[in-house]
């Protein structure tokens, strides 16, 4: 039977939409859900008010404090987590069948009711601010944060700021900021509700009609559509991060396309195809044949919600092999970029991108987490049984053109942090 | 002709059965089969779990298990790059997920796979238990990854700071040295040895075969005995290790300096094997201390501002273990006032034990993994792995029924007798300014 058979779509309340699909486990419900109210509705000048949002949806409802809440939950073995993405706040659950009500009652309560304590609030800024602290001896996010802010100006949804200003934003989030981000954005309008496992889609339903029939409907719509709009030029940056036995290393440059464009599968699957897994080119040649890198790929990215993503190669390097990782990667990256792939290379990697979706969804967290990104991107369930169809009718013409559409080795953007051999 | 019985197949002894979970061993070559049929999903998890580890390495050879691993992947007889049928391309093709772990006592080889390609996968792993390729003109590039696998993990502090509490807390016994090894031994071990240590103990007999997942047994049961049937059995007894750790007659404390910008603090207290009774109750103080915002450890660290995670760890083990705490301080924090913290807490459980509500909670939390344990054919597998690391599959079929019956009393009692100074090994990771930015 088609998966999307299996998935039962409902509309319990207006702006609110549920995926739910029954498995084989027993006792078990995984659940997830979003709506918009990430980073990119916060404040242009202070990106953590929504982050700051989310993490404080756990820490007291009107009628619970925090620990109130924390015991519900640990009593029963239950988990309900919340985040913020750069379009979405999302939260994410889990629970014995027996006790989903317990834990969808309580989920309403607190995004419905958050009491945002101001003691609660100093402590998690000050917990944040230990973990971005942290994070400035993270050899790969300082890498990745410069590559990012290399490609995109910094209103782009993709582009990263940096920890310093990081640290300064938490710093300045007020509670009277988040109460106002609050009451323009959460709310019912684009909200969506995953579940997978031992679950009735029926009782589920009327446990969210239930507890969520008061909440307000928000009109937060996503207006990025920036695509095409960041030409790449060569550059390369070094970041010094002293005491780091590897490096981490970024090359790549902004594609102009969305997830959307006709281009988009024919080019992720080139991608894929130069250093998607441990049998792609890269990972066959730097680390098998060469020995040069522990770990190295290549993928797409931020090409969500009309945002015009990105590609990258990224690769570890001990600082004494680095420049010989750099051009061995750059050989590849060349080689591919002027010989293009060949029909074995396309026809293994179909039956590899076909696969591995059918395994994914050997749990429930996999199957919550297909299901609610689809419905993020509001694309119905039908979609999730056409996805192996578009990578199968993928031409060698197809994909061979859209690496030379879209990318340009001459002009990318290199960027490595560790600590570099003098 | 009288039916078959429903546990009975060719070439195989049924064993015993546990939470669905039934046991074979093939009477060719003492192989051991553990399989469960479930057909949630159309897919399968095979396993073949090596009873050989990081424990059963010596000085000068440390890390070989996992750099051996790393060779299974370089090709055998019938998958290789020669023949257009390499390991990893066989297998990703298919969309299979493949990889291969190495821990104290055991190493892992698993495909996770559409149930259509599950005899690929047996064929895979029968080929490469006995005809691995292990060459030296491999090895040479496979050890430059290793060691850039064993340089990320320096990276990290915690990983730098438990290497240091192991190498600390255990000076006989091979627990002392992490799973991915001394860099020299990484960079200097001759394929010779490596050769020695696959022949040593890869065999049928020293492995266990765990299938779970959208199968029909006696077909999988058939294709097991094809392929791995063609093994004999080692002609050599397979060594044991016999070291032990002698008594720890006095707390030990470390410090590691490096530049960075996080302070860590682990303490650790030796815990006997893991399939001693004591486990289960020191299994559910662990999650009393740090599981959850409502344990101690987060009421009195995290909520106080002065850390940014706690957590701990007790994993069984084959051999003794410990119970370590680590803290991840904030800026400001410093590492005494944490670790008095953490001591006084301790001690707190030695005189008043824990209260009732708290080791219900804690059993509810264990409950509910328990139940997520069977969530998908790889967790099965997964969790049999550890089981079988530590020498019983049915620590994982029987570890909640033995977890029910944990009482409060049961938990002070072994905090008196586990977490106690003398056994202590105490460490902090003390970030150093960076002398080239002052």
């Amino acid at each position: 039977m088609k998966f999307s058979k299996q998935v039962v779509t409902s509309t319990p309340l207006e702006g609110m939409t549920t995926h739910i699909v029954s498995t084989g486990v027993k006792d078990v419900v995984t659940f997830a859900g979003s709506f918009l109210g990430g980073a990119q509705f916060g404040p242009t000048s202070n990106q953590k008010v929504s982050v700051l949002m989310a993490a404080m949806l756990d820490k007291g409802t009107q009628s619970k404090n925090k620990h109130e809440i924390s015991n519900l939950l640990e009593d029963v073995g239950a988990e309900i987590s919340f985040s913020s993405t750069r379009h979405h706040v999302q939260f994410a659950g889990s629970c014995l069948k027996k006790d989903l009500e317990i834990v969808i009652k309580l989920l309403g309560e607190q995004l419905q009711s958050p009491s945002l304590p101001n003691e609660e609030l100093v402590i998690l800024k000050n917990r944040m601010i230990g973990v971005l602290e942290q994070s400035k001896e993270d050899t790969k996010k300082q890498a990745l944060i410069g590559f990012l802010s290399s490609l995109y100006p910094e209103k782009h949804p993709n582009h990263r700021i940096t920890i310093e200003k990081a640290i300064e934003q938490t710093k300045k989030v007020s509670k009277k900021e988040l109460k106002s981000f609050y009451k323009k954005h959460y709310g019912l309008g684009q909200f969506n509700f995953v579940a997978a496992g031992d679950v009735n889609s029926g009782h589920i339903n009327d446990l969210l009609e239930n507890r969520f029939n008061r909440w307000e409907q928000k009109k937060t719509t996503i207006n990025d559509l920036l695509l095409g709009g960041h030409p790449s030029k060569a550059n390369e940056k070094r970041i010094n991060i002293t005491d780091k036995m590897s490096l981490d290393m970024y090359i790549g440059q902004a594609v102009g396309i969305d997830r959307d464009h006709e281009d988009y599968y024919a080019l992720m699957m080139g991608i894929y195809i130069l250093g998607g897994n441990f049998s792609a080119r890269l990972m066959q040649t730097v680390r098998d044949e060469q020995g040069l890198t522990y770990g190295i790929g290549s993928s797409m990215a931020g090409t969500s919600f009309g945002c015009d993503g990105y590609w990258n190669t990224w690769g570890t390097f001990s600082p004494n092999l680095f420049e010989k990782g750099k051009k061995a990667t750059m050989d590849q990256i060349i080689k591919w970029y002027n010989g293009g792939i060949d029909s074995n290379e396309l026809e293994a990697k179909k039956t590899t991108i076909t696969g591995s979706y059918q395994v994914g969804m050997d749990t429930t967290g996999g199957v919550v987490a297909l299901l609610l990104s689809n419905a993020e991107r509001g694309r119905g369930v039908a979609y999730l049984d056409q996805y192996p169809e578009k990578i199968t009718r993928l031409s060698l013409d197809q994909v061979n053109r859209a690496i030379k559409q879209y990318i340009d080795p001459k002009k990318l953007t290199l960027v490595s942090a560790g600590s570099f051999k003098q | 002709m009288p039916p078959k019985k429903a546990n009975t197949f060719d070439g195989f002894r049924f064993i015993k059965k546990s939470g669905g979970i039934e046991e074979y061993k093939l009477d060719q070559n003492g192989l051991t089969v553990l399989t469960l049929e479930d057909h949630t999903a159309p897919v399968v998890t095979f396993m073949v779990t090596y009873h050989v580890g990081s424990r059963n390495e010596a000085i000068g050879n440390t890390g070989s298990t996992h750099l051996l691993e790393h060779m299974m992947f370089k090709g055998s007889r019938n998958f290789n790059k020669e023949k257009g049928t390499a390991i990893w391309n066989e297998l990703q093709n298919i969309g299979a997920q493949i990889n291969a772990t190495t821990w104290n006592d055991r190493t892992n080889y698993f495909e996770v796979v559409p149930s259509k390609h599950i005899e690929r996968a047996i064929a895979i792993e029968a080929d490469r238990m006995r005809f691995a390729f292990l060459n030296d003109e491999d090895r040479q590039p496979e050890m430059t990854v290793v060691r850039n696998e064993f340089e990320r993990g320096e990276n990290s502090p915690f990983d730098v700071l438990d290497k240091n509490i192991w190498a600390t807390a255990y000076q006989a016994h091979p627990y002392h040295h992490s799973t991915i090894g001394w860099r020299s031994d990484i960079e200097n071990i001759p394929t010779k040895k490596l050769q020695e240590f696959y022949n040593t103990y890869y065999w049928p007999n020293n492995a266990t075969v765990t299938v779970i997942g959208d199968i029909k047994k006696s077909k999988t049961l058939k294709l097991i005995n094809k392929y791995f049937g063609e093994h004999p059995e080692s002609a050599h007894k397979i060594p044991e290790m016999y070291t032990e750790e002698p008594k720890q007659e006095g707390p030990r404390r470390i410090t590691v300096k490096r530049t960075g910008k996080t302070g860590v603090v682990g303490i650790g207290h030796k815990t006997p094997r893991g399939l001693h009774e004591d486990n289960y109750a020191l299994q559910l103080l662990g999650k009393v201390l740090t599981d959850g915002k409502t344990s101690r450890f987060n009421k009195q660290i995290i909520d106080k501002g002065l850390a940014t995670s706690v957590f701990m760890y007790d994993f069984p083990f084959r051999d003794n273990g410990m119970f370590i705490s680590y803290i991840f301080l904030t800026p400001e924090t410093g590492h005494r006032t944490v670790e008095d913290i953490v001591l006084k807490e301790y001690n707190n459980i030695i005189k008043k034990g824990i209260k009732k509500e708290e080791l219900r909670r804690a059993i509810a939390q264990t409950r509910a993994s328990a139940a997520f344990s069977r969530d998908g054919s790889y967790a099965v597998a997964s969790a049999l792995n550890e089981a079988l690391a530590i020498g019983d599959w049915t620590y994982y079929t029987t570890f909640m029924d033995r977890i029910k019956r944990i009482s409060t009393k049961e938990i002070k009692r072994v905090a008196e007798k586990y977490l106690i100074e003398d056994s202590s090994t105490t460490g902090w990771f003390v970030p150093q300014k960076d002398q080239a930015t002052q």
